[in-house]
C-alpha cells in the first residue's frame, strides 16, 4: 500500500497544530485528524482564562504567530473590600504590598528574585526536549549536566535552596515569608491552579517554579488574554495551516493506529476508513494514546503499569455565567474589573477547599478564578475557573451540578452581592464533560499532574520521553509530554524536531 | 481469612501427616510459604529410586494460577514468548515469560483444558503480573496454590505404580499430555510432566484427596521401589537432565536488584522458546526482536564436562589466559552417568564459539582443608541424561 500522507497527526489541538505546520514547513504532506467539529481542543475558552505567550522559538519556527496579547495584572478579592493589586511588575507590586505590611513587600522583592532566578535556570530545559538517559548518548547527558550547571552557577547558597526548595509545600515557604493571609492565598492559588495537590502537599512550590518558567520567568506577570479570544488564536494558527497546505478532517475521530511488523503505518477512523503514512502523531493525552491508538495487546506490562499509574485526574471546572449586566464588586473599579479576579482568601482556605477532593467529593467554597468578558458591553460574560471540581466526584456530576454552581454563585456573592439578580444562563463544563467533549482521559488540562515524578525525562512516562512512543512510526506532541499544558505550543514543535531528526 | 500475619508460621501441605511420617531425618525447607522436606531419609537412597524405582514428591507448594475467560488463549499467547496458538487441548507446554526489556522472569508450564482455561505452573509469585498483564484482555485469575494438592511421581517404573493405583491406559499418555482420572472415587489430573528428565508423571487433585492418593500411591508401588523424595534428589536429577532453575542459574527479572544480572531467554539457553515469528505481540517482543537483530546478547548457559570427580561448585570459570569469563551455576558428581557435569554462565563468545579450552577452579574441602583443582573443563550438550524411556509411547511397564 502507498502512503497518502508523510505525516498524520491526532487531534487538532494548538500543539498539533503546531506540530502539523512546523512538518508541513519542512515539505511533508500533512493529514489532521481531529474528532470534535472545530479546530484548537482545549484551547476554547470554555476551558481555560488566561494563557502564558507563545515563545519566541514556537512561533519564529511556524514563521510568526500574528497574535495580539493583552497583558492582565491580578487582583485577589478581599470579603472586606481590601483586595491586593499586582501587576507582575517589581516596584509597582512593592509599593501596593507595602500598603499592608512593608515587611511582606520587602520580602516579596526577596521571593520574587529568588525564585525567577530559579525559574529561569529551569527555562532553557523546559523549551527543549527532554534527555533520554536510557539512551546514553553524550548529547543527552550534555542536557542533564546543562541543567544542573544552570542551577550550581546560581551560586552555593542558592544551589543549596533550590535543593532545599524542590520538595517543598508552598505553604511553609509562603508561612516562612510573609504575613498577610491574602496575598500568602494568591500566590498558593497560582502554586495549585490546575493540579492535584493542595498548598501543603509537598511538590506545589515546584508546580509554581514549572508555572513561572512560562509566564516570562515572573509570579504574577505574564498572564494573557489574547485579543480576539481563543478563537482569534485558533483561526490564525488554521490560516497558516492553510498557506502550509496542511489538510484538516474534522468530525473524524481515530479508532486506532494500522501496524505492520510492529511500526506504525496509518491510522483507522470510526467510520472504517484507512488512512496510511510514514509517521502518525497523538496530540491525544497518553492514556488514551497508549490504549487505544497502540492498544493494550501490543503493550508490555510494564508499560501498562505506568499508563494505568499515569496521574491525570482533572481538578478544575469551567463556569460562564452570562450576565445582563455588569455586577458590582465591593470597592472594584473599571481596571479591576478587567483583571484576573482570584478569590482564594489563605492557604487555609484553599487547603479547606482541597481536603474533599482527595476522597473525590466537591468542597461547596472553592477557590476561584475569575474573568469579566465585555464588560463595557450590555451583556457582559463572567467566566469562572472553580478548582478542586473533582473528576468523576463521588456524589456523581448529574446529580450535584445544580447545587455546586449555586453554591459557587454565593460564593460569588460575598464579593458582589448583586451577582445572583445578574444571571441570565449558567454554564458548567466539569472534567468530567471535558473527558467526553474533547477526548481527554481524566479531562485534565495538563493531560497529566505536573508533578516531579511526571515531569522532563519521566514525562508521560518513563521509556516513552522525547515525544516518541514504545511504537516505532508514532509519536506524541500532546500536553502529556514535556514541557506540559498551557498555551505554549512546545510540545508540538519538539515532537516535530524528533521527527524531523527520525527522518 | 482472618489470620494473623504477626504469627503465620509456614503453610503446610495437605500431604504433610504423611511426608511428616515419611521423614526420618525431620529436614524441611520453606517452599514459597510452605514446609517441606529437603531429605527423607538419604538424598543419595532418594535419587537411586528416583533413577531406577519410582519417586514421589510433594508439589504443592508449586505456585498455581487458573486462567479462565473468553480472552483466556490470546491472553496466555501474549504472556509468554513461545507460539501457544496452535496448542492443542489437554496438553502442556514449557514456556518462559519476559518482562519489557525482554528479560526472563521466570519458567513454567501450561497446561490448556480450552481455548478459555489454562493452568498456569510456576515457581515464582506472579499473580500480579498476570493482573496487570491482563489490561485489555477478557480473563480472570484464581490462585489455586493453596486449593490444589500436586504430586510428582517420577521414574522408570512410575508409570506401572500409576497403573496399578487406577489410572487406566495412562501408559499411552504421550509426554506433555495430560488426562483427567476418577480413581477412589475422587478426580485426579495426571499430566506427562516433570522435572527429572525421567519417565514420570504430575497428579493435581483436591486437598481433599491427598491423604488418600499419597496411601494409594505408596501401597501401588510397594513392589516397584517407590520411595518419597525431597529437593535435594530433585536437584541433582534436574542438573543431570539439564533443566534450568530461577534464581539458581539465572535471577528472575522481578528479583534482581543489579539491571546486569538480568538474563535474556537467549542467555540461558531458552532462545528456541522465543517465536519472534508469532503474529500477535508478547510481552518483551521488540526488546527481543532487537537483541536477535543486534547480536548483543553478552553470555549463554551451557552444560560443561568437567575432568575429574570433584564437583565444580560454584566455581569461576576460566580461559586458557586466566581471564574470568563465567561462574558453575549448578555442579554435581552424576551417579548415574559417572560424569563430572556443570551447568554454567558464560560471556560469549565462550560457550557458543570458544568451546575447548576453558577451565574450572575447583576448591574440594577436605576435612578442614581445601584442595585446588584447575580442571579443564568442555562445553557440552546441557541435557546431559536424556534416557529413551522418557519419551516412549507407549511408556515402559514393569510388574
Amino acid at each position: 500500500m502507498s502512503d497518502n500522507y508523510d505525516v498524520i497527526v491526532i487531534g487538532a489541538g494548538h500543539n498539533g497544530l503546531v506540530c502539523a505546520n512546523i512538518l508541513a514547513k519542512k515539505n511533508r504532506k500533512v493529514l489532521i485528524c481531529e474528532a470534535r467539529e472545530n479546530c484548537g481542543g482545549l484551547v476554547e475558552e470554555s476551558i481555560t482564562n488566561f494563557v502564558p505567550q507563545i515563545p519566541l522559538s514556537v512561533s519564529s519556527s511556524l514563521g510568526g504567530l500574528p497574535v495580539k496579547y493583552k497583558a492582565k495584572s491580578t487582583i485577589a478579592l478581599s470579603e472586606s473590600g481590601q483586595h491586593i493589586r499586582l501587576v507582575g511588575n517589581q516596584h509597582i507590586d512593592h509599593k501596593v504590598i507595602s500598603g499592608f505590611s512593608s515587611k511582606d513587600a520587602d520580602r516579596y522583592v526577596e521571593f520574587h528574585d529568588k525564585m525567577s532566578s530559579f525559574s529561569k535556570a529551569l527555562g532553557s530545559f523546559m523549551m527543549a526536549s527532554p534527555p533520554r538517559i536510557m539512551n546514553n548518548t553524550f548529547s543527552d547527558y550534555f542536557k542533564l549536566f546543562k541543567l544542573g550547571m544552570n542551577v550550581r552557577m546560581l551560586g552555593k547558597k542558592k544551589f543549596n535552596e533550590f535543593a532545599r526548595m524542590i520538595g517543598l509545600n508552598i505553604a511553609d515557604e509562603l508561612e516562612d515569608n510573609f504575613e498577610n493571609t491574602l496575598l500568602q492565598g494568591l500566590i498558593a492559588h497560582d502554586a495549585v491552579l490546575g493540579s492535584n495537590l493542595g498548598p501543603r502537599s509537598p511538590g506545589s512550590l515546584i508546580n509554581l517554579l514549572y508555572r513561572m518558567a512560562t509566564h516570562d520567568n515572573s509570579i504574577f506577570g505574564g498572564i494573557y488574554e489574547i485579543d480576539g479570544g481563543s478563537k482569534a488564536f485558533v483561526d490564525t494558527l488554521l490560516d497558516i495551516s492553510n498557506k502550509n497546505k496542511v489538510e484538516i478532517k474534522t468530525s473524524s475521530s481515530v479508532k486506532r493506529c494500522i501496524t505492520e511488523n510492529d511500526k506504525a503505518i496509518g491510522v483507522e477512523l470510526h467510520s472504517g476508513e484507512k488512512i496510511y503514512a510514514k509517521k502518525i502523531i497523538s496530540n491525544a493525552d497518553p492514556r488514551s494514546t497508549y490504549f487505544c491508538l497502540l492498544g493494550t495487546e501490543n503493550l508490555d506490562t510494564d508499560v501498562k503499569r505506568r499508563i494505568k499509574h499515569h496521574r491525570s485526574k482533572g481538578k478544575v471546572a469551567k463556569l460562564s455565567l452570562s450576565l445582563n449586566k455588569q455586577p458590582e464588586f465591593i470597592n472594584c473599579d473599571k481596571n479591576d474589573l478587567e483583571s484576573r479576579m482570584v478569590i482564594a482568601p489563605s492557604i487555609d482556605y484553599i487547603e479547606e477547599a482541597f481536603n474533599p477532593s482527595k476522597f473525590d467529593k466537591l468542597s461547596m467554597e472553592p477557590i476561584l478564578e475569575m474573568k469579566l468578558k465585555n464588560s463595557d458591553q450590555s451583556n457582559p460574560v463572567l467566566d469562572i475557573q472553580v478548582q478542586y471540581a473533582s473528576y468523576g466526584a463521588q456524589e456523581g456530576w448529574d446529580k450535584i451540578k445544580d447545587n455546586y454552581v449555586d453554591a459557587v454563585i454565593k460564593l460569588i456573592g460575598k464579593y458582589a452581592p448583586d451577582i445572583q439578580s445578574c444571571i441570565e444562563t449558567k454554564t458548567i463544563v466539569t472534567p468530567d464533560d471535558i473527558e467526553k467533549n474533547f477526548y481527554v482521559s481524566g479531562g485534565h488540562w495538563h493531560h497529566g499532574e505536573i508533578q516531579i515524578d511526571q515531569l522532563f525525562m519521566l514525562r508521560p512516562i518513563p521509556g516513552a520521553s522525547q515525544y516518541r512512543t514504545h511504537l516505532d512510526g508514532l509519536y506524541m506532541c500532546g500536553a502529556g509530554t514535556h514541557p506540559g499544558g498551557g498555551l505554549t505550543g512546545i510540545p508540538g514543535k519538539n515532537a516535530a524536531q524528533a521527527i524531523l531528526e527520525d527522518a | 481469612m482472618n489470620r494473623d500475619l504477626r504469627f503465620t508460621a509456614l503453610k503446610k501441605t495437605p500431604f504433610h501427616s504423611r511426608t511428616s511420617l515419611a521423614s526420618r531425618t525431620n529436614k524441611y525447607y520453606n517452599w514459597n510459604g510452605f514446609t517441606v522436606p529437603t531429605e527423607y531419609s538419604t538424598t543419595e537412597l532418594e535419587y537411586t529410586a528416583a533413577r531406577n524405582g519410582t519417586s514421589v514428591m510433594d508439589l504443592t507448594p508449586m505456585c498455581k494460577y487458573m486462567i479462565n475467560g473468553s480472552d483466556a488463549n490470546k491472553f496466555v499467547d501474549y504472556l509468554v514468548t513461545r507460539d501457544l496458538s496452535q496448542m492443542e487441548d489437554n496438553t502442556v507446554a514449557y514456556i518462559i515469560w519476559c518482562n519489557e526489556d525482554g528479560k526472563v522472569m521466570d519458567d513454567g508450564t501450561i497446561f490448556k483444558f480450552s481455548n478459555t482455561k489454562f493452568m498456569l505452573c510456576c515457581a515464582v509469585k506472579i499473580y500480579n503480573w498476570l493482573h496487570d498483564s491482563a489490561e485489555g484482555f477478557d480473563v480472570s485469575f484464581e490462585d489455586a496454590t493453596d486449593t490444589t494438592a500436586a504430586l510428582a511421581i517420577q521414574g522408570p517404573t512410575s508409570c506401572s505404580t500409576l497403573k496399578n493405583y487406577g489410572a487406566d491406559d495412562l501408559e499411552l499418555l504421550k509426554p506433555f499430555g495430560m488426562k483427567q482420572y476418577n480413581i477412589n472415587g475422587y478426580d485426579v489430573l495426571i499430566s506427562r510432566t516433570g522435572f527429572t528428565g525421567d519417565l514420570g508423571y504430575e497428579l493435581w487433585t483436591d486437598p481433599a484427596n491427598a491423604e488418600n492418593m499419597w496411601d494409594s500411591i505408596m501401597e501401588a508401588g510397594k513392589e516397584l521401589k517407590i520411595r518419597p523424595f525431597g529437593m535435594h534428589a530433585l536437584e541433582m536429577t534436574r542438573i543431570e537432565a539439564g533443566f534450568i532453575q530461577t534464581n539458581t542459574d539465572f535471577m528472575a527479572a522481578e528479583d534482581s536488584l543489579r539491571p546486569v544480572r538480568m538474563r535474556s531467554p537467549y542467555e540461558i539457553g531458552m532462545g528456541w522458546l522465543v517465536h519472534l515469528n508469532k503474529e500477535s505481540y508478547f510481552v518483551g517482543k521488540r526488546a527481543l526482536k532487537k537483541e536477535k537483530e543486534t547480536g548483543n546478547s553478552e553470555r549463554c548457559l551451557v552444560g560443561l564436562d568437567i575432568d575429574g570427580d570433584k564437583p565444580a561448585v560454584g566455581s569461576v570459570i576460566y580461559n586458557e589466559k586466566k581471564e574470568d569469563i563465567g561462574i558453575v551455576t549448578a555442579a554435581m558428581w552424576s551417579p548415574t552417568m559417572k560424569r563430572n557435569v556443570a551447568l554454567a554462565s558464560l560471556k560469549r563468545p565462550y560457550g557458543i564459539k570458544i568451546k575447548e579450552n576453558i577451565f574450572a577452579e575447583i576448591y574440594h574441602p577436605e576435612e578442614l582443608e581445601y584442595k585446588k583443582i584447575w580442571a579443564k573443563c568442555k562445553v557440552v550438550k546441557r541435557q546431559f541424561f536424556s534416557p529413551e524411556r522418557r519419551n516412549k509411547v507407549p511408556a515402559d511397564l514393569y510388574e
